[in-house]
């Protein structure tokens, strides 16, 4: 995934290179709107981070000069919580936006969702190791086991599996599970993960399900046994 | 000119309508005008009157001394010394006049006769008043007829006395009359200025006092027992309202503090722990655990200033505006649905009673349900029930309240419930669970809905609900 960032502020633009050049991204900068807007119209990106306030040009002015070329995703941050900036924002194309402060991890889902748009056809046979999950006929296999799971144990498990390897917020899971659309504090997310994992990985050697304090939880195969972060 | 003159009145209405003084000068100067008119007209009334009964009885004296001669004169020249006597009372008295009139060319007497004569008759018994004084002055003339006797014929004698003395005494009343009017309504229309302004002085005391108040002395207020009367209702209303203004202003104040002490915690932690982490020579492993609980304290404070940034929107007026009917009961039962796993753990169940459709934002709306539930489940004891109900008001309005069973929590406890940061349970702060912001974004979310909120805590059960408009506000 190729992806622009045009961010003046430098802290925040590194650790956005940083952390999406480690996520596989192919990332270019631009600390200001008159370079974001040439690099935006003069290269092709699969998705841009664009900030609003921006020195030389801002970010809807960078935004208005792209949309009259092409359509690139284009994710909006913000510091001000204000309604006018995100109607104005989303008006002249902006596809999402992100209110300062805003967690990396919530960032990354937002990418995700915006370049996984086109994307058709899923597999329906999920496979995590030796965890099997059948998407069609709602069942959960491990070891040639077949595990008991509530729907929303399997939904959770689903959304786990479609996307492996990946770490998921527990914001994305209550919105993807739940469909709650909302920054909770709630530990829902912590108690139906404690719950997946009694079910799917404490009967076996492997752990499969792991929680990446602070971030979220991701389902992959791990080498080392013990993991760092582990609670 | 004309520009000019409507630019004077508009400064002049504008005055009226600005200064009290003013008005109340010109409306004593009003009264005074309307009070001397009628006094005015009734003496210029009663004066004319007067004036009247003397001329006509000026003019019967002179006729009663000219008829004792007719009747009683004995001279057998009548004619002629009635003629002469006339003659000499013209000469003397240059202001009467006298007219004879007979069917005999004797008895016929004055120049203008036939004028006198028509005049007179027509007016029988009263007076008339004719231009036939000196340089045509006005005069009033009577007539009388007086019978034939054995010395003349029928004779009709009349006398007219020149009028402008009595018009001019009239006139000069009525001009006098005029001038003290107007000196005096200049003169009320003044002393009502000086009236009004002193009247008015405890109003620009209060006004002084009240330019007084400022931030820095919040607890002043303006000295209404000390005020008049009729001022201290409205001073009472303007306290009333600083009283109000410095409640808001003091909780404000203390809201910053809380807002500082909520920040300060999650921060002391992460300055403290990276300070102790770098002072040694750390293992990977070591940081990178100082980096995951610094991590989850910087989660704290994003979902604090998140928060505080929604009540702050909330409180600007912002509207829910993504508005679709949803059916209430099933949000409840969705958020329910949400709080499986929890209550699940805390072997509690959940009753739902009643149903209604009404417009919300549903992200908006099941942040407060989950808020509201999270809340209930918080302080039931494991095990328990709790009850959600959803109920239409006569108002139109919908209500959704979860009760659960608690200790009874005391009425002015009740109405702080929703106050950012107020806890119950105050020996349980900075609950990592709870920040303490959840029914303050109730409220707010109801106020996005043009609902309010409302807690109540009766028969062991603490009850907390809010409630959303019943239809689309924005169509009205």
């Amino acid at each position: 995934m190729k992806v622009l960032i045009v961010e003046d502020e430098r802290k925040t633009a590194d650790y956005l290179y940083q952390g999406l050049t480690e996520q596989g991204c192919t990332v270019d900068l631009a600390f200001d709107g008159i370079d974001g807007q040439h690099m935006a119209v003069h290269y092709d990106f699969d998705v841009i981070v664009l900030d609003v306030m921006l020195p030389g040009l801002d970010g809807f002015g960078v935004l208005k000069s792209l949309r009259a070329v092409k359509d690139t995703p284009v994710i909006m941050l913000t510091a001000r919580d204000g309604v006018e900036d995100r109607v104005k924002g989303l008006r002249d194309g902006a596809d999402d936006y992100l209110v300062k402060p805003f967690s990396f991890m919530e960032l990354l889902a937002r990418l995700q969702a915006l370049t996984r748009r086109g994307r058709t056809q899923e597999a329906t046979l999920l496979r995590v190791g030796d965890l099997q999950v059948d998407l069609i006929s709602r069942k959960a296999l491990r070891a040639g086991q077949r595990i008991d799971l509530t729907a929303k144990e399997f939904a959770l498990l689903a959304l786990l599996a479609r996307r492996q390897g990946e770490i998921l917020s527990k914001t994305v899971i209550a919105e993807q599970v739940w469909d709650m659309n909302f920054d909770s504090n709630i530990n829902v997310v912590e108690v139906a993960i404690k719950r997946l994992r009694a079910k799917i990985d404490a009967p076996f050697a492997q752990a499969l399900l792991h929680t990446i304090r602070g971030m979220g939880y991701v389902l992959e195969v791990r080498c080392d046994a013990v993991p760092s972060g582990e609670p | 000119m004309m520009g000019s003159t409507a630019g004077w009145l508009r400064r002049a209405i504008h005055m009226l309508r600005r200064s009290i003084a003013v008005r109340l000068a010109l409306m004593f100067a009003i009264a005074e005008l309307g009070g001397f008119a009628l006094i005015g007209t009734a003496l210029v009334q009663v004066l004319d009157h007067q004036l009247l009964r003397h001329q006509q009885e000026e003019v019967e004296s002179r006729i009663a001394g000219m008829r004792y001669l007719l009747e009683r004169g004995r001279s057998p020249q009548l004619a002629s010394r009635v003629r002469e006597k006339i003659d000499t009372l013209a000469e003397t008295d240059r202001e009467t006049r006298y007219w004879l009139w007979s069917e005999s060319p004797d008895f016929l007497y004055g120049t203008d006769l036939p004028l006198v004569l028509e005049a007179t008759r027509r007016q029988p018994l009263g007076m008339v008043s004719l231009p036939l004084g000196p340089e045509g002055r006005p005069m009033v003339v009577m007539g009388v007829d007086l019978p034939a006797n054995e010395r003349r014929p029928a004779v009709r004698l009349m006398a007219g006395i020149d009028s402008l003395s009595f018009a001019h005494t009239l006139h000069t009343f009525k001009s006098a009359l005029w001038a003290f009017t107007g000196i005096s309504v200049l003169l009320v229309a003044a002393l009502g200025y000086w009236i009004a302004r002193v009247g008015l002085r405890p109003v620009q005391r209060l006004s002084t006092q009240a330019q007084s108040i400022g931030p820095g002395n919040r607890g002043q207020r303006l000295q209404s027992p000390a005020l008049p009367l009729e001022l201290a209702n409205m001073g009472a209303s303007f306290d009333a309202a600083l009283d109000r203004l410095d409640a808001a202003y003091h909780q404000l104040e203390t809201f910053n503090a809380d807002v500082a002490h909520e920040l300060r915690t999650p921060l002391a932690n992460l300055i403290g722990q990276t300070q102790v982490a770098l002072a040694r020579e750390r293992g990977a492993q070591r940081l990178h655990e100082v980096l995951q609980s610094n991590l989850e304290e910087l989660e704290r404070l994003r979902a604090i200033v998140s928060d505080m940034l929604f009540l702050a929107r909330a409180e600007q007026g912002a509207r829910a505006n993504r508005l679709v009917d949803a059916s209430l009961a099933a949000e409840v039962a969705k958020t329910v649905d949400f709080f499986d796993v929890l209550l699940d753990e805390a072997s509690m169940r959940i009753t739902v009673e009643g149903d209604a459709v009404a417009p919300i934002e549903t992200s908006l709306f099941r942040r407060a349900l989950t808020n509201l539930l999270q809340n209930a489940i918080q302080h039931s004891p494991a095990g328990s029930t709790i009850a959600a109900r959803i109920a239409r008001q006569p108002d139109g309005t919908v209500e959704v309240a979860f009760s659960n069973p608690s200790a009874p929590i005391a009425p002015e406890n009740l109405a702080r419930l929703f106050d950012r940061f107020y806890r119950v349970d105050v020996s349980r702060p900075n609950s990592g669970e709870n920040h303490g912001l959840g029914l303050s974004i109730v409220k707010a979310v109801a106020a996005m809905h043009h609902g309010t909120v409302f807690a109540r805590s009766e028969g062991g059960l603490t009850t907390v609900g809010f409630s959303v408009a019943g239809a689309d506000v924005r169509a009205n």
